[in-house]
C-alpha cells in the first residue's frame, strides 16, 4: 500500500528532528556498512566459496542419518491414479514400489520384478517377483496385490488408456505375474515403470489418505509444509542409507534454493535453467543434470493457412537459429532439438543422417514470398506465462523477424492458455512437454493424425504408417528405421520445431552421495542416499 | 445592486498572467527538494521525447553479448580525471561504454530498454492521468455545483469504485477487456490496444472528481458566484469562468499526485505482466523477466528498469509536494 504524501510528509519531518541529533556517527558505520555490502557482493559474485566458519555452521545445523529434499511445490493429489507432479511420485516413490523402474539413461532396472520373460508372440509377459517383500504393515506381497493394483489402473483414471492393451493380469507359478497383451507392445515394459504404477495392497482403503507400501521410507508424519518418512528397516532390497527422510514443500523454487543456502535442507531437485547456473557458479554445492526427453514444441497449425504450405512450414524452420536458442535460453543445458521428439535422450532411435536446414533468414524470406506471401507474415505467438517459455518467444520473434515474420506475443496463464482446449486451436504456440521414457508415447500423444493432443493438426499419411509400425513391431531394426524414417519427414515436413530438450537438475551439499537425478525428478531415489 | 458593481466582485484567482507562473515556478524550484524532483522528472521527459535517438541499440536487438557486465568504467574515468584534468574536456571521458547498464540474458542492452521504456510509462501514466483529470474535473464541478439527487448518484457510485483497490480494479477491468475479442484496426482493437491509459483514467476519475467536488462546494458558496447567478449567467460559465479558476491550485496538486501513483500502477501492471506484450521494453515487464534465477545471473536487467521506476516515483513525488507548497504560497 502506498503512502500518501501528507504521511510520508509528516513521516518525513519526524525523522528529520531525530535524524539531525544523530546524524555525524550514523554517517560513518553507513559508509562502513554500504562498504562491507558491496564487497560481499562482489564477492558473492565472483563465486567465492563461504568462509570455514560459514562452512562450519551449515555443517552444524544439518542433523545426523536425515536428507532433507526441497520442492518449489507441494502436493495435491496422493492417490497414485491421480498423482503426476514431482512431489506426489516422489513422496509415493519413497513409500511405495514400482514392478520396474528406469535409471537416467531410461534403462529398465528391476524393482519389485527381479526378471522378465516375454514369449516369442510378444504377447505374454512373466515377471518373477522379489522374495521376502512385506509392506509396511507387516503383511506379505502377494501376486494378488499386483493383480488387484493393475486391474485398479486399467479400470479407470488417467491410466486406462495406456493399460488399454492388456487382456489380463493373472497370477503365474511361484512368485510370477503374467500379463497377456492383446497386441505386442514393444514399450510395454516401459509402460509398467509408469508413475502412477505403483504397487498397493489389494483391497486397500482410504488411498491417498492412508500409505501402506513396501517401498524404502514409512511415512512417519505429513503436515501442509513437510512430510517425514523414516526408514523402512525390512525394506527388501536393504535397508536405506538415512534413518529419516523428510521432503520439505516450500512456495517456490526461490525459496527451496534459498533454505539449501541457509542450510536448512541438503537437495534440491529441479529448477530453471538460471537457478542451476547461478548455484553452479557459487562453488559451495554438488551439481548434478541429467538430459531429458521434455521439451518445448513450437508447432504452426498444418491444416489451415498459413501453416498448410509446406513451405511455410519450411520457412519458420529455416529462420530459426537453435544454436542461439541453445546458448542463449538453455545456457548449454539439455541438448539440441532436431524438430522431432526423438531426441538425444532416445540415443538407440535418435538420428542425425537428415541435415537441418538454416539459419538462412533470407532463404526463409524467398520461401514465403513463393507461399504467396511476399510481405511476409503476421501471426500471433501464443505461450504459457512462464518466464522461460516467455524468454523462447522473445527470441523466436527476434530471429524470425529477419525472415519477414511479425510476431505478437501473447503470454497466457497456463490456466487461460490450456482452458477450453484453446491451445490446440491457436495456430501459432508453444507447448511445453514434459519427460517420457519412450519416445513413442510422444508420437501417439500429439503427432499422429488421431493424437488427443495432435496440436499441431499434423495428418500424414506416411507418419502415421510409420508411428503404427513403431508402436507395434517387436522387430528392434524395424523400429529403428521407422524412427529414422520419423525424423527425416518431420525435419523435410513437419509443422513443429522442437529447440532443446531440458535438462533436470539436482543440487545438494557436497556431503550427500548416493542420489541419482532422475530425468523425471520425482522419480529420484533416496534408499540409496548417504549424508557423511 | 447595479451590474458595475456585481461585476467588481472578482474571485482570487490562481495564476493568471506570467507574473503569477512565474512567481510559482520561483516558489517551485527555490527549495532544494522540489528543485531536484523537478529536474528528475524533466530528465525522464527528455528521454521520454527523444529516447529513440539517444538509445544505442533498438528494444528487441538480441544481437549483443550475452550476460556482459556492466562496466565499472565511471570510476575508472574519475579516476584517470583525477590523474590528468586536462581529461576533463575530452569528449571521450563522457562516452558511455557499449553496455553501461550490461545486457540481458537475451543479449538486449539494458541501458537501450530503460531509455526505451520512458516513453511508453510516460504516454500511459501520462495521458491516462490527463484524461481522468479532464472527465474527473468537468464531474466533480458538475455533481458539486448542481448538488440534490445528481451529486448523490455521482457520489455514491464513485465511492463505490473508491472501496476498491486502485490495482485490483485495474486487473479486473484489464481481465475483461483482454478477452474481447477484436478485428485488427477496428475501434475495439484501437480501445485493447490502450486499455492500461483508459483504465489508468478510469481507476483515476473517481478520486480526481472527488478533490474537485469538495473545493467546488466550498467555492459555489462565494460571492462572486451568487453575482454571476445573480447576473444571468449561463450554467457553463459558471462553471467554467467562475468556479474553475479557484478549483486549479488543488487540481495541479492533485494531478501532480495522480501521475505518481500512475507511474507505479503502470509499473505494477507490467510486473503482474497484463500491461505490456514482451518483447516490449516495458520496466514493470523488465523487473519481472529477470526474477527469480535470472536475477542471481543478471542482477543489473532487473536493478536498473526497477532503478528507473523509483527515481521517477520519487521526483514526481518531490515535484508534487513542491507543487503543493508553490500554490499554497502564490495563493
Amino acid at each position: 500500500m502506498l503512502l500518501s504524501v501528507k504521511e510520508i510528509l509528516m513521516t518525513q519531518a519526524q525523522k528529520t528532528r531525530t535524524d539531525e541529533r544523530r546524524a555525524r556517527l550514523p554517517r560513518r558505520s553507513f559508509l562502513k556498512l554500504s562498504a562491507a555490502g558491496l564487497a560481499a557482493s562482489v564477492f558473492g559474485a565472483a563465486g567465492f566459496d563461504l568462509t570455514p566458519q560459514q562452512a562450519a555452521a551449515v555443517l552444524a545445523r544439518r542433523q545426523a542419518g536425515t536428507l532433507r529434499v526441497a520442492w518449489g511445490g507441494a502436493p495435491v493429489a496422493l492417490d497414485p491414479l491421480n498423482a503426476s507432479a514431482d512431489t506426489e511420485i516422489a513422496f509415493l516413490n519413497a513409500i511405495y514400489d514400482y514392478l520396474l523402474d528406469t535409471d537416467a539413461r531410461s534403462e529398465l532396472v528391476p524393482r519389485l520384478a527381479t526378471a522378465w520373460e516375454i514369449s516369442d508372440d510378444g504377447l505374454t509377459y512373466t515377471l518373477t517377483i522379489a522374495d521376502g517383500v512385506t509392506f509396511h504393515d507387516g503383511s506379505e506381497l502377494t501376486m494378488d496385490d499386483i493383480v488387484w493394483t493393475f486391474e485398479r489402473l486399467r479400470s479407470d483414471g488417467p491410466t486406462a488408456d495406456l493399460y488399454a492393451d492388456i487382456e489380463r493380469v493373472e497370477p503365474g507359478e511361484g512368485r510370477t505375474v503374467v500379463f497377456t497383451l492383446s497386441r505386442p507392445n514393444p514399450d510395454f515394459l516401459y509402460n509398467l515403470t509408469d508413475n502412477h504404477a505403483v504397487i498397493l495392497k489389494a483391497n486397500a482403503q482410504n488411498i491417498g489418505q492412508e500409505f501402506n507400501g513396501t517401498g524404502p521410507f514409512k511415512l512417519q508424519e505429513y503436515i501442509p509444509d513437510r512430510a517425514t518418512l523414516s526408514a523402512n528397516a525390512e525394506y527388501f532390497a536393504g535397508a536405506p542409507g538415512v534413518e529419516t527422510l523428510e521432503f520439505f514443500y516450500f512456495d517456490s523454487v526461490e525459496s527451496a534454493v534459498n533454505a539449501l543456502r541457509g542450510g536448512q535442507v541438503d537437495v534440491v531437485l529441479r529448477m530453471d535453467n538460471a537457478t542451476f547456473l547461478a548455484l553452479g557458479g557459487e562453488g559451495v554445492f554438488a551439481t548434478q543434470q541429467a538430459t531429458t526427453s521434455g521439451h518445448d514444441l513450437v508447432r504452426l497449425r498444418a491444416d489451415r493457412e498459413p501453416g498448410s504450405d509446406e513451405r511455410v512450414r519450411q520457412a519458420f524452420r529455416l529462420a530459426t537459429d537453435r544454436q542461439a536458442i541453445f546458448d542463449r535460453l538453455q545456457f548449454g543445458f539439455g541438448a539440441i532439438g532436431r524438430d522431432s521428439p526423438i531426441g538425444p535422450f532416445f540415443a538407440r532411435y535418435y538420428s542425425e543422417e537428415t541435415p537441418l536446414p538454416g539459419p538462412d533468414p533470407e532463404a526463409a524470406r524467398r520461401l514465403l514470398a513463393e507461399a504467396g506471401y511476399p510481405d511476409g507474415l503476421e501471426m500471433t505467438l501464443y505461450v504459457p506465462n512462464l518466464a522461460d517459455r516467455v524468454a523462447l518467444a522473445q527470441t523466436l520473434a527476434a530471429q524470425w523477424e529477419a525472415a519477414g515474420i511479425r510476431i505478437t506475443i501473447e503470454p497466457q496463464e497456463e490456466a487461460v492458455y490450456y482452458a477450453d482446449n484453446g491451445w490446440l486451436e491457436v495456430d501459432l504456440a508453444i507447448t511445453p512437454w514434459g519427460h517420457r521414457p519412450v519416445a513413442q508415447q510422444f508420437l501417439d500423444l500429439y503427432l499422429r493424425s488421431d493424437a488427443a493432443w495432435n496440436e499441431s493438426h499434423f495428418s500424414d499419411e506416411e507418419v502415421d504408417r510409420l508411428i503404427e509400425i513403431a508402436g507395434t513391431t517387436l522387430d528392434e531394426d524395424e523400429r529403428t528405421q521407422a524412427y529414422h524414417e520419423i525424423q527425416r519427414i518431420l525435419i523435410e515436413r513437419g509443422p513443429i520445431i522442437i529447440p532443446y530438450f531440458f535438462a533436470q537438475f539436482g543440487v545438494m551439499g557436497d556431503y550427500v552421495s548416493g542420489v541419482d537425478v532422475h530425468p523425471f525428478a520425482g522419480r529420484t531415489r533416496f534408499h540409496t542416499a548417504t549424508v557423511s | 445592486m447595479t451590474h458595475s458593481a456585481l461585476s467588481r466582485v472578482r474571485p482570487a484567482r490562481f495564476s493568471r498572467g506570467a507574473g503569477s507562473i512565474g512567481r510559482f515556478l520561483i516558489a517551485l524550484l527555490r527549495s532544494p527538494q522540489s528543485a531536484a524532483g523537478t529536474v528528475i522528472v524533466l530528465f525522464f521527459l527528455a528521454l521520454a521525447l527523444f529516447g529513440a535517438q539517444i538509445a544505442p541499440y533498438s528494444a528487441n536487438d538480441q544481437s549483443n553479448p550475452p550476460r556482459q557486465p556492466p562496466t565499472a568504467a565511471p570510476l575508472e574515468r574519475l579516476r584517470r580525471v583525477w590523474d590528468d584534468p586536462g581529461r576533463l574536456f575530452e569528449a571521450e571521458t563522457y562516452r558511455l561504454g557499449p553496455y553501461p547498464f550490461g545486457t540481458d540474458t537475451l543479449g538486449r542492452d539494458v541501458f537501450s530498454r530503460v531509455i526505451l521504456g520512458t516513453s511508453s510509462i510516460f504516454r500511459v501514466a501520462g495521458f491516462g492521468t490527463l484524461i481522468a483529470v479532464v472527465i474527473g474535473t468537468f464531474l466533480g464541478l458538475f455533481a458539486g455545483y448542481q448538488g440534490g439527487l445528481i451529486d448523490e448518484g455521482i457520489t455514491r457510485v464513485f465511492d463505490a469504485l473508491l472501496a476498491l483497490p486502485a490495482l485490483l480494479l485495474a486487473l479486473v477491468i484489464l481481465g475483461i477487456i483482454r478477452n474481447i475479442e477484436t478485428e485488427p484496426g477496428s475501434f475495439q482493437a484501437a480501445l485493447a490496444d490502450n486499455a492500461v491509459l483508459l483504465v489508468i483514467a478510469l481507476v483515476y476519475v473517481p478520486i480526481v472528481a472527488r478533490v474537485v467536488r469538495s473545493s467546488t462546494l466550498e467555492v459555489k458558496t462565494r460571492a462572486f458566484v451568487q453575482a454571476a447567478q445573480i447576473r444571468g449567467e449561463s450554467w457553463g460559465y459558471i462553471l467554467f469562468r467562475e468556479i474553475f479558476p479557484s478549483v486549479i491550485p488543488a487540481l495541479v496538486v492533485e494531478a501532480s499526485l495522480r501521475f505518481s501513483y500512475a507511474i507505479f500502477l503502470v509499473a505494477s501492471l507490467g510486473f503482474l505482466g497484463v500491461a505490456a506484450r514482451p518483447p516490449s521494453p516495458d520496466w514493470g515487464l523488465m523487473v519481472n523477466e529477470n526474477r527469480g534465477g535470472y536475477y542471481q545471473l543478471t542482477p543489473w536487467a532487473l536493478e536498473y528498469p526497477a532503478a528507473a521506476i523509483a527515481l521517477l516515483v520519487i521526483g514526481v513525488n518531490l515535484m508534487s509536494d513542491g507543487i503543493r507548497r508553490a500554490v499554497q504560497k502564490s495563493e
